[in-house]
């Protein structure tokens, strides 16, 4: 019974830590929309605000990719259950 | 089966992480880092002996159109100099030849005089003898005609002076 | 379906310490080292000072590739770390890029971002020692003001961890999201083909071949590049701003 408590509580947690998802999704948007506009006003700048946008997006993707993780580790490898 | 777990610090695991970079570290400065900037270096050397010896030809070539320059010069005023010396000769013996030209024609023309002069002499000489004979001739006729005292006392007497005259 | 996530399968135990575990991790790793030497001498093997081959120009390039990137970032006197640099580059991308051969890929164990996290963390304690000297190094802690001790720590601190998670962790999704297709896919197979008697025949997963790819090249190439990337631009960013 406590088991199936946990284990409830752990995928619900899962489904809310990927909520953490929305923030770099909007960011990474925001990021690209600016990186369109920019090479629309320079589009000679192309290649460079591109790679600098993807290492922008990779960098404020790992928020997400940290909630991402704690699911992983909430799905896979649960350290609640074992506590019990 | 043995599985280590999804998310876990396995301390094994990160020493032979720590070992393995170590030998890739390894690897790559040896194997690809090493030989490649032995490379670009030998490289760079070769490009500055070229440049080097481009250089120095580059210098070469110069001094040697200096060279060639003044020698050019030279050979050129040389050629001045002979021209002008054969001028000068050419315009000596031009004068020379006509001075010689000259003193030949005046000796012809006095050889030719002096024998015109001869020639007119000679002549001379023999219409004289000539007109002496005649006149002898002619005195000798008159002679042994009858001689009218009165009728040609006057021309023989011209006669006589204009033989005279002619003396 | 049968998909099951699991940490990386210990393959062998040394008879040392009480035995240690080499799991798939190291040995993927140790293929990996394979590689990456077969590949140094295949490139460098007969090179010519003034006959370069295709080669060779893509071995010169690579180097120097490198040694450009080292230079933006660190500065002009920071060549000697361009090996480093390489290294951290190959062993990253070349881990992660493993998965495509179907072997489980070195970079998707926390362990092994988290030593390669911690060869950046000491470096930068390193340079800060070497910059600011002993005391320096401490007093760095308690600027601007003894409050925000435990703050500097944690900052100091997030940095591997952030690093080694945001490394595990885009890997990591790939190899899961990869098994859940596989697995869905070979499903999938199983339920178009399960009206054929024969067993076998019912279990070729047909709808395995060709759809993976198209995942592949994401989160097994691009994903790979642009990983091993940040880590070496924030290893190079951090140790230079170290040192100063």
């Amino acid at each position: 019974m406590e088991r199936a408590i946990v284990l409830a509580a752990s995928a619900i947690g899962i489904g809310i830590a990927m909520i953490a998802g929305i923030g770099p999704g909007i960011g990474e948007g925001y990021a690209v929309g600016q990186a369109c506009a920019a090479i629309g006003r320079q589009p000679e700048a192309q290649s460079k605000v591109t790679s600098t946008m993807i290492l922008g997006c990779a960098i404020a993707e790992s928020t997400g990719i940290y909630s991402l993780v704690v699911s992983l580790i909430l799905l896979f490898a649960n350290p609640l259950v074992n506590l019990l | 089966m043995k599985y280590l777990d999804f998310f876990t610090i396995d301390v094994w695991t990160i020493i032979f992480t720590w070992a393995n970079m170590l030998i890739l570290l390894t690897i790559i400065k040896k194997l690809l880092f090493k030989p490649v900037t032995k490379v670009l270096q030998q490289r760079d050397e070769e490009v500055k002996k070229m440049y080097a010896q481009a250089n120095e030809a580059n210098e070469k070539a110069a001094s040697l159109e200096k060279e060639y320059n003044e020698k050019m010069a030279q050979a050129r005023e040389e050629a001045g100099e002979i021209i002008k010396q054969a001028t000068v000769s050419a315009q000596k013996r031009e004068e020379e030849i006509i001075a010689s030209a000259q003193q030949q024609a005046d000796i012809m023309t006095k050889r030719a005089e002096t024998e015109i002069a001869q020639e007119r002499k000679k002549a001379y000489q023999n219409i004289r003898d000539e007109i002496s004979d005649i006149s002898v001739a002619i005195a000798g006729k008159m002679v042994q005609r009858e001689i009218n005292a009165k009728d040609h006392e006057a021309l023989i007497r011209r006669f006589i002076e204009n033989v005279g005259e002619e003396k | 379906m049968d998909v099951s996530i699991n940490g990386p399968k210990v393959l062998f135990t040394l008879p040392f310490f009480g035995g240690i575990d080499v799991s798939q991790s190291v040995v993927s790793s140790w293929v990996v080292l394979a590689l990456v030497t077969v590949f140094c001498l295949w490139l460098t093997h007969d090179m010519s000072v003034t006959n370069p081959s295709k080669r060779q120009i893509a071995a010169e390039k690579l180097v120097l590739m490198v040694k450009e990137l080292v230079e933006n970032n660190m500065g002009q006197n920071w060549q000697h770390f361009a090996p480093l640099v390489a290294t951290i580059l190959a062993y990253s991308f070349c881990s992660s890029a493993l998965s495509i051969t179907g072997l489980r890929s070195p970079t998707a164990d926390f362990s092994v971002t988290l030593a390669m996290a911690l060869i950046t963390f000491s470096l930068i304690q390193l340079y800060h020692l070497k910059s600011k000297g002993v005391f320096g190094f401490f007093k760095r802690f308690v600027e601007p003001v003894p409050v925000m001790l435990p703050m500097n720590i944690i900052g100091e601190v997030s940095l591997p961890a952030s690093m080694s998670l945001r490394h595990f962790g885009n890997i990591t999704s790939g190899t899961v999201i990869t098994a859940l297709v596989y697995g869905a896919l070979a499903a999938f197979s199983r339920l178009v083909l399960g009206w054929i008697p024969n067993t076998f025949i019912a279990n070729i997963p047909i709808f395995q071949v060709g759809i993976p790819a198209v995942l592949s090249v994401y989160f097994d190439m691009f994903s790979s590049a642009i990983q091993a990337y940040i880590f070496c631009m924030l290893t190079m960013a951090n140790v230079a701003s170290a040192a100063e």
